[in-house]
């Protein structure tokens, strides 16, 4: 079906995300806790959108609404920017020192509310995109606890995990970069829990943790016979094609 | 009692929880009051024992026995005391009742006693709005609670032992 985006028309499926399908035809909305690789958790709120259908406007959070209907969708409207604004200097508040924070703040200029004293060490907007990550890689360790204003991401009892793997899977999705990780001499800290780091067969690069390499195994039910680290694996693929694809113009001849 | 035989009859117990509902994830909160309901808290033991039995991450466990105020990771007293200060017992000098309490028990609200006789709480709301100001010992409800009748009540439960 046909959706109209901002006054352009754009070709969406049946139960696609507005997000998406604005995302491909190149329009551009503002998101936090989005990753294209976990569903849509409608926390940071910042995706919201106006849904105009039949006459009657809504707001709406663009990655988890689904398309069912051939709808009007604005993205900056005057109502929507100022909602953003509102959400941006929640967002200031809860996090008032950190980075990406204040450079959204910035972009959409929002100056910080006086009256929110934040606290200055607070990364966290409370997104629950690591949780989600955690939960789709597998190993389950984190989880929002308590709740209101004590609410936090934590692993059971504040102590280290039996079943983080060490993946830092949270780290690499949070959007505020509120998830700490320490790296040093072939050694990863991560939720207080100390694992050691294999390296990259090719490279030396220290990357992967024994229990990441044991998890996939379990996962995949099959050896890994060579630790590669992603640009040597990406480097080893691209050599095997090019290889396969001279063998081949050799082998026929072809020319081109 | 020994610490390890304590941990056997906690593990037996939960055991025979879990037997008493399908081994599905839909029933967690229901095995968790019950667990609750028993020891008055829920013990490490049984949440890990919990995730094994049904498969679902401790984190998980973990976050829904740290969301909902019916349920603690601490041990309580053998007597729980909740006093109501939600909106019309507040207004009704609920916080008085509370400051009464913790001056007879001698903790704050949260904390238990060293005698491990009671513990004492506040809550949002009782659905008691009517005898307000209200609190609940375990599971009788007291309404119209005044400051001199406290300790009254506290003596129906062999009262307080430390003064």
């Amino acid at each position: 079906m046909i959706i109209t985006i901002n006054g352009r028309q754009c070709e969406a499926e049946h139960g696609e995300f507005i997000l998406d399908v604005a995302l491909r035809n190149g329009i551009q909305i503002p998101t936090l806790c989005h990753s294209e690789a976990l569903p849509g958790l409608a926390s940071c709120r910042l995706c919201i959108v106006e849904v105009i259908e039949n006459n009657w406007s809504k707001v709406v959070a663009s990655c988890v609404y689904p398309i069912t209907s051939e709808i009007e969708v604005v993205t900056h409207s005057e109502k929507i920017k100022r909602m953003r604004k509102t959400l941006l200097k929640l967002l200031g508040a809860r996090a008032p020192q950190n980075a990406y924070v204040r450079k959204l703040l910035a972009e959409h200029e929002v100056t910080p509310a006086a009256r929110f004293q934040g606290d200055p060490d607070e990364n966290c907007i409370m997104c629950g995109l690591c949780v989600s990550a955690c939960d789709k890689i597998g190993a389950g360790a984190i989880s929002t606890v308590y709740r209101g204003i004590a609410k936090k991401v934590s692993t059971p009892y504040d102590e280290p995990s039996k079943t983080c793997i060490g993946c830092s899977a949270c780290a690499g999705v949070c959007p505020t970069g509120a998830i700490k990780v320490q790296e040093s001499h072939g050694k990863r800290i991560i939720w207080k829990k100390e694992f050691e780091l294999l390296s990259c067969a090719v490279c030396g690069k220290p990357f992967i943790t024994p229990e990441q390499i044991a998890y996939l195994k379990a996962k995949l039910n099959q050896e890994i016979d060579e630790i590669l680290c992603e640009t040597c694996k990406r480097k080893a693929a691209g050599e095997r094609f090019a290889q396969t694809c001279a063998d081949l113009t050799a082998s026929k001849g072809l020319l081109r | 009692m020994t610490v390890e035989k304590n941990s056997q009859r906690i593990l037996s117990y939960t055991r025979d929880v879990m037997a008493g509902y399908p081994r599905e994830q839909r029933f967690t909160l229901a095995m968790l009051q019950d667990i609750q309901k028993k020891y008055k808290y829920i013990p490490r033991e049984s949440l890990e024992q919990l995730s094994d039995h049904l498969g679902v991450p401790l984190s998980k466990l973990y976050s829904i026995a740290t969301f909902y105020k019916a349920l603690s990771l601490q041990p309580k007293g053998d007597h729980v005391i909740r006093v109501c200060d939600g909106t019309a017992c507040h207004i009704r000098s609920s916080m008085v009742i509370v400051d009464e309490l913790a001056k007879i028990l001698m903790i704050k609200p949260g904390e238990t006693t060293s005698d491990g006789k009671f513990s004492l709480e506040t809550v949002n709301c009782l659905g008691s709005c009517a005898m307000a100001p209200a609190m609940v010992i375990d599971e009788t409800y007291y309404g119209k609670v005044t400051p001199s009748r406290t300790r009254e009540i506290l003596n129906e439960y062999g009262g307080v032992d430390c003064e």
